[in-house]
């Protein structure tokens, strides 16, 4: 009986630890993640890792796009959870937004380049357009840290870059681009960078190069609202965010547009179920406009027309999307509280604003403008600069180009001061244009008297902006 | 690798040095003073886990090993004795009451059990008499107020959700307060937020320990964190809650039933309108029915319980159905091998309502101002929206199914007098399934989509898979010499976590489908999360004179989760205890009657948390994008990742005054290094976060527990007890990384700073600018929600040991929270009045980031969990009923808080799975409903 103890003990007990080894060996923990070696080398990586680049894309736009539309005079954040400051022009360098908003542009630049470094010369099917897509994207890279940036590091942990010094980089990996493999693209890449540069000439040149390339061009950033994960500042989140705070009603989302940009909003809306619109990165119509104010700038005034026309050809030519609004209508919390009906006037002018209960309303989905070729005919100098400024904030509207137009910029984080010894407590702080920081609280102001049925806007920003031509910071040409 | 077979040789070591003795059974009966039996009293082998339970008759009957073994016997009221067995085969004893438990064997954290003077830190210990006043369906509710040094706050009153339990103040920013929690020495799952793919439904966080099957529990220990729990290791340093089995007993096989019934309504003491409660909540009937049955011989016995409970909520959205069983046996295999093991499942099914963060929660709607003043409301628009409300709660469908499995066995083998081995091992498989059915009549009825839409509905699936394999073997040898004992603990320890989730989303769902197949398009996403902990440990405490004694522990502790550069981390602790009124120069100066007992202590221990798993590894991530495969930069990885070590150093002092009153006073300094901090990288990197051992957290404080014991007559009985815990939380050091976030929001977040508590309430603070005006300090500090000062009381009133009265509550004070739901107000023009100052809104300062620190308030608050009466009948009908009780409890019964919203729900302020939980978010959820039950409980 003994001897059966003991067997049975000594079987219990191996078979036991048996059973342990196998639970307990650590080396069975695998983690289902990919390491470096399933991606560096493998073939097709490259376009693998460009997808990726793309989606970042989408993401590094969320990050940056409600915060420009806030900042600048289209949009107002009324009562949502969206940025709070930016309306009030409160630039602040501990504001998470602020902090989002760069390392997305810079997680764009840092894809590139692994891309153009690690991937693509380990991929054995790496392609010349691969190469120049990345190329492009790490140029764009820097022209969104020249947009949005006084100043702003163009490395990891490197020195603070000023907007030229970021322009340049972006010209050299437009340029780069084209040559490896040639693309409309890179073509309106640089012809932004030279135009935000000042340079007319090359900006024009690349305008010209692009419009011969491809009249209709339209380069999009995808969203996939499907795949999207986590919060709205996470790496994952792929919702058209913008589209949320502008059209979306499932939360307290609620971006008001300016009066009188009332028939372009929400220039994105639900798709389908599973897809969010589309967010214009490039368009032709942005090769006219820079030609008209190159133009304008050299005081040929026809061509800047021409160059007009030729603009509202092209936005004749845009979709326009039918839409039912009328769950969001003209401000959910407050009906009534601002501008909803066909028969006000914003600032003098009826037929700028929609009724979004009596029905679909039909919105440009790429681009739109209340202006057409008789409204632009004969105008000359300030008054012809100031048409294009106004055209230019219609067609662009949620595209976060308005705030650069009005000369806005942010300022470096507090997380990378804190991090980066390059930083200097001037890169923290604000620089507002002073005819801007006067009327810092009264930027989204207007004044609606339902009754009388007029809306006047307190401000004519574009007024502002044309007014301080010669200044820093806006209107390059000039 | 090559640690784990150093471990495992270690264990084989210890099996197969079994040897062979002589035991024998020794039987007796356990009586009070007056002769009467003590049913339940407790008998363990002195240095063992050898354990028995006298039965109703006050018999008992053990198996020891020897003549040599000295048996404890051990009841609540009464002096542990402690006797040799000697030649003795019939032991009866006859217990002295008493007032104190110092006496009491305490099995966690020791490898052995243990006798409490022996021990050198806090333990606390609820037994079952006390547990079974509380009709508690969950076990976070069920020792709140009840464990003198620990604080537990329900999230939310919807079903299932998680709690914040918390004792010393947190010693992580990368985890919650939560214990680790074990059933009869095995772990189990303690997630205590929301997994990491779970459904949005506005913040109600899910919680496993929600459904712990709660059948049969006999007693819980529970241990704060630091020295007691050197030897768990691993997760320990937020303490052990262990959860004790009733086993059968020999003799005639017992039967009873117990039902419950009563109501369950809202709470409404927290509510901006009156009107939110008229509009959504609705009394809902509470039942349960318990069967259960025992019995047994000297050699083998059994029990099962079984139970069946449902409610209705108290709103037309929840409800909730448990079921859950337990079986335990315990069997003498031979002379000198004993096996024991318990069996339980548990099933629970609810219904949620949505919750804070979306626009379909009704209750956080109508809380957060959607709906205007409530008060403002014509009965017209009143009862239209009661219709609308209703019409949302019918086409609301959130569902939640989780299906348990707990299994412990425990081997028990005594290889002589001296030596025994002990096998604790099992598993806890836990399946959980949350549904939501996102209708498009669901959308429509809310107004976010036009009438006659089809195909905007959505289906989100989240289910998650959890398996615990835990395995404890150790050997304690008790040596005597001379004046001196030794119980001497060897062991090792292993557990293993596979946590596998899946979320999957359907879009473009028809109303009527329950089945993501009926859809235009899905996605599925799934999680992993695996985990392997291992140690070994050795643990010597020395007793001289049964009253000076020294305690000393090592432990090496590997985890699959650290760095490649990371091998074993050695884990010490040190303390030792003396019963300085058993010195003659006090006992022969003061007398027994005014110094019962008078125990001085001191520890030093180090306890860890380990990282989260895979943080260690560089890795890459492939996310769809459009239907195409995208690559993009994952975890940046961390070689040197290891658990972050929580370095306690306690002492304190046991008081028993007058024979009457118990008095206990620890002060405790937590020091945690190498903190796991996750803070932001520079932006210009472009890299996430990564986990690293940078931080450093200190947490001091005291604890006092005073028991009294103000009548003690013949018929009447009155105890009372208070607690009273401070607890000072700093960051001391966040080496050199900026402050991130682990909570909150964006205008008002939960932080880590240096110099601040964890999780502090930073935001915009509105200060004056010393011209007369106004201006705004951004990233200020506000408060923090863990409250540096809470405790609990209890009043329990026996007449006539039949029927008796009882009260338990608790109490903070010092914390701060945000009434987020007045923020939501505020954004409709309706946010409480005298909010702000006047002039400061005349200043134009007006958007709500700027106003955030006028929305933290003091969240002091007193509450009275449990007020129940109970009467005992006693035996009926010539005794062919054994017993009768009757009894009604109200459960939350009174609240009183400083703050206008509830200091323990919080729709937000929990991060990730396991995250680090602040809580202190007062948003859109309700707080946990006032219960009224009766039950009748039926001995046959």
């Amino acid at each position: 009986m003994k001897k059966l103890y003991t067997k049975f003990s000594i079987v219990a007990a191996s078979a036991l630890l048996f059973v342990g080894c196998e639970a307990i060996d650590p080396t069975d923990v695998v983690n289902p993640n990919l390491s470096e070696s399933a991606l560096v080398g493998q073939p097709n990586s490259s376009q693998s890792w460009l997808n990726g680049i793309e989606r970042q894309m989408a993401v590094t736009a969320n990050n940056n796009l409600v915060v420009a539309e806030i900042a600048s005079d289209n949009y107002v954040n009324l009562q949502t959870f969206f940025n709070q400051f930016m309306d009030g022009l409160a630039i602040d360098f501990q504001d998470d937004d602020v902090d989002d908003s760069q390392f997305h542009i810079a997680r764009l630049r840092e894809m590139a380049l692994f891309g153009l470094n690690e991937i693509g010369p380990n991929d054995p099917n790496y392609s010349a357009e691969i190469q120049a897509e990345y190329e492009f994207f790490a140029g764009h890279s820097h022209l969104m840290a020249a947009m949005y940036y006084q100043a702003l590091p163009g490395a990891s942990g490197g020195p603070v870059l000023g907007r030229m010094a970021h322009l340049d980089a972006a010209i050299n990996y437009f340029n780069a681009s084209d040559a490896t493999s040639a693309n409309t693209s890179a073509k309106m890449g640089l012809a932004r960078a030279y135009y935000l540069k000042g340079d007319a000439a090359n900006a024009v040149a690349a305008a010209d190069a692009a419009i011969a390339a491809e009249p209709d061009f339209l380069r999009v950033v995808r969203f996939d609202p499907q795949n999207s994960r986590g919060n709205s500042n996470s790496n994952n989140y792929t919702v058209n965010m913008l589209q949320d705070a502008i059209y979306d009603r499932g939360s307290f989302d609620d971006l008001q547009p300016l009066p009188k940009l009332d028939f372009l909003d929400p220039k994105y809306s639900l798709v389908s179920s599973t897809e969010d619109s589309d967010v214009p990165m490039y368009k032709i119509e942005e090769a006219y406009l820079i030609k008209a104010e190159a133009a304008n700038a050299a005081g040929n005034d026809g061509a800047a027309e021409t160059a007009l026309g030729d603009l509202f050809t092209v936005v004749s030519n845009r979709p326009i999307r039918s839409i039912s609004d009328l769950a969001e209508d003209r401000f959910e919390r407050e009906p009534g509280s601002r501008p909803d009906s066909t028969d006000i006037s914003v600032n003098g002018v009826t037929g700028l604003v929609l009724d979004r209960g009596a029905g679909n309303i039909d919105v440009p989905s790429v681009s739109g403008t209340s202006y057409d070729a008789a409204m632009v005919g004969g105008l000359t100098g300030d008054a012809m600069l100031t048409a294009i400024y106004n055209i230019r904030q219609e067609v662009f509207i949620a595209e976060g180009m308005r705030m650069v137009d009005m000369g806005l910029t942010l300022v470096v984080s507090q997380n990378e001061s804190l991090l980066n010894s390059n930083v200097s407590t001037a890169d923290t702080e604000a620089d507002i244009p002073a005819f801007l920081s006067a009327i810092s609280s009264e930027i989204d102001a207007i004044s609606y008297d339902a009754a009388a049925r007029t809306c006047t806007i307190t401000h004519d920003i574009t007024g502002l902006i044309v007014a301080n031509k010669a200044g820093d910071y806006v209107c390059p040409f000039h | 690798m090559r640690t784990t077979k150093a471990v495992l040789t270690l264990l084989l070591a210890l099996c197969v040095q079994m040897g062979f003795a002589q035991s024998r059974t020794v039987k007796g009966t356990v009586k009070g003073p007056g002769g009467e039996p003590i049913p339940g009293a407790s008998v363990i082998e002195k240095g063992t886990k050898n354990g028995a339970a006298a039965d109703a008759s006050g018999k008992y009957s053990i198996t020891v090993s020897g003549p040599k073994s000295v048996l404890i016997f051990a009841s609540l009221g009464f002096a542990t004795q402690e006797r040799e067995v000697g030649s003795n085969s019939t032991l009866d004893i006859f217990m002295k009451e008493s007032n104190e438990q110092l006496d009491e064997v305490v099995v966690t954290g020791q490898g052995v059990g243990m006798s409490r003077k022996r021990i050198s830190t806090t333990v606390s210990s609820i037994d079952s008499k006390e547990l079974k006043k509380s009709p508690a369906m969950q076990l976070d509710q069920l020792i709140q107020s009840k464990l003198p040094n620990a604080q537990i706050k329900l999230s939310s009153g919807q079903p299932g959700t998680a709690s914040i339990i918390r004792s010393r103040g947190p010693v992580s920013a990368n985890t919650n307060t939560t214990p680790v929690i074990m059933v009869d020495g095995v772990r189990v799952d303690n997630l205590n937020s929301n997994a990491q793919l779970s459904l949005n439904t506005g913040g109600a966080q899910s919680s496993a320990i929600a459904d712990i099957p709660m059948e049969d529990i006999d007693r819980i220990e529970y241990i704060p964190g630091g020295a007691a729990t050197t030897l768990y290791g691993a997760d320990a340093a937020n303490g052990v809650l262990q959860i004790f089995t009733k086993r059968g007993k020999a003799g005639r096989a017992s039967v009873y039933f117990e039902t419950q019934i009563g109501q369950m309504v809202g709470t409404e003491d927290f509510l901006r309108w009156k009107r939110s409660a008229d509009l959504v909540f609705t009394p809902g009937l509470v039942q349960n029915y318990r069967l259960g049955f025992s019995g047994g011989t000297d050699a083998f016995n059994y029990s099962f319980s079984g139970s069946l409970y449902q409610d209705d909520g108290f709103n037309s959205v929840n409800q909730q159905v448990r079921r859950n069983f337990r079986t335990t046996v315990a069997a003498r295999v031979s002379n000198r091998l004993r096996y024991s093991a318990s069996l339980a499942y548990s099933n629970s099914e609810f219904t949620r309502d949505y919750n804070a963060n979306t626009s379909y929660a009704r209750f956080g709607n109508l809380e957060g101002g959607s709906f205007g003043n409530l008060d403002s409301l014509t009965d017209q628009e009143f009862d239209d929206l009661k219709q609308q409300l209703q019409d949302e709660g019918d086409v609301t469908n959130i569902t939640e199914r989780v299906n348990r499995f707990n299994v412990a066995n425990n081997f028990t083998y005594d290889v002589n007098d001296k030596v025994v081995l002990s096998l604790d091992f099992g598993i806890d498989s836990r399946n959980s399934k949350q549904q939501e059915l996102f209708t498009n009549a669901l959308q429509i009825t809310k107004g976010s989509l036009p009438d006659g839409t089809t195909d905007q509905g959505a289906i989100d699936v989240s289910s998650r898979q959890f398996l615990v394999l835990s395995s404890n073997l150790n050997a304690a040898y008790n040596e005597k010499i001379g004046d001196f004992d030794f119980i001497t603990t060897v062991g090792g320890q292993v557990f293993r976590e596979n946590d596998y989730q899946t979320l999957i989303s359907a879009a473009g769902v028809p109303d009527g489908s329950e089945s993501i197949n009926n859809s235009a398009d899905q996605s599925v996403q799934d999680f992993y999360n695996t985990v392997t902990s291992y140690g070994i440990y050795l643990a010597e405490n020395v007793g001289w004179k049964d009253k000076l004694f020294l305690d000393f522990g090592l432990r090496f502790d590997g985890n699959s989760a650290f760095g490649e550069e990371i091998g074993l981390i050695p884990l010490i602790k040190v303390g030792g205890s003396y019963v300085i009124s058993d010195e003659s120069f006090i006992s022969d100066n003061i007398s027994k009657d005014i110094l019962t007992l008078a125990k001085i202590r001191a520890n030093y221990g180090e306890a860890t948390i380990f990282p989260t798993p895979f943080a260690n590894d560089l890795t890459f991530a492939l996310n769809p994008y459009n239907g195409l495969q995208s690559f993009a930069f994952s975890n940046p990885g961390n070689a040197n990742l290891q658990s972050e070590i929580a370095k306690t150093t306690e002492f304190g002092v046991d008081l028993g005054l007058f024979k009457r009153v118990t008095l206990s006073f620890t002060y405790y300094r937590t020091l945690t290094e190498g903190a796991l901090f996750t803070p932001p990288q520079a932006p210009s990197s472009g890299q996430a976060a990564q986990e690293k051992n940078v931080g450093e957290i200190e947490n001091t404080g005291y604890e006092i527990a005073l028991g009294v014991n103000l009548i003690s007559s013949e018929k009447h009985n009155l105890n009372a007890r208070v607690s009273y815990n401070s607890n000072n939380n700093v960051v001391l050091s966040t080496g050199g990384a900026p402050e991130f976030v682990v909570g909150g929001f964006t205008f008002l977040g939960s932080w880590v700073n240096e110099g601040q508590p964890l999780g502090y309430l930073r935001g915009a603070k509105v200060v004056e600018d010393g011209n007369g005006g106004y201006e705004v300090e951004r990233n200020a500090f506000l408060g923090t929600t863990f409250s540096p000062t809470f405790g609990n009381f209890g009043i329990d009133y026996t007449f006539n040991n039949k029927l008796s009265v009882f009260l338990n509550g608790d109490y903070q004070f010092g914390g701060q929270g945000v009434n987020v739901d007045d923020v939501l107000r505020y954004f409709g023009g309706v946010n409480d009045e005298d909010r702000f100052p006047q002039e400061v809104l005349d200043a134009g300062i007006t958007s709500f980031f700027d106003l955030a620190g006028y929305w933290v308030e003091d969240a002091n608050y007193i509450k009275i969990r449990t007020i129940g009466a109970e009467y005992n009948f006693g035996s009926l009908l010539d005794n062919r009923v054994k017993g009768l009780r009757l009894g009604v409890t109200v459960q939350n019964a009174f609240n009183w808080a400083s703050s206008s919203f509830d200091p323990d729900v919080s729709g937000s302020g929990f991060r990730a799975q396991n995250g680090f939980a602040g809580g202190g978010f007062g948003f859109g959820t309700e707080s946990a409903p006032r219960i009224y039950l009766a039950t009748l409980r039926v001995n046959l």
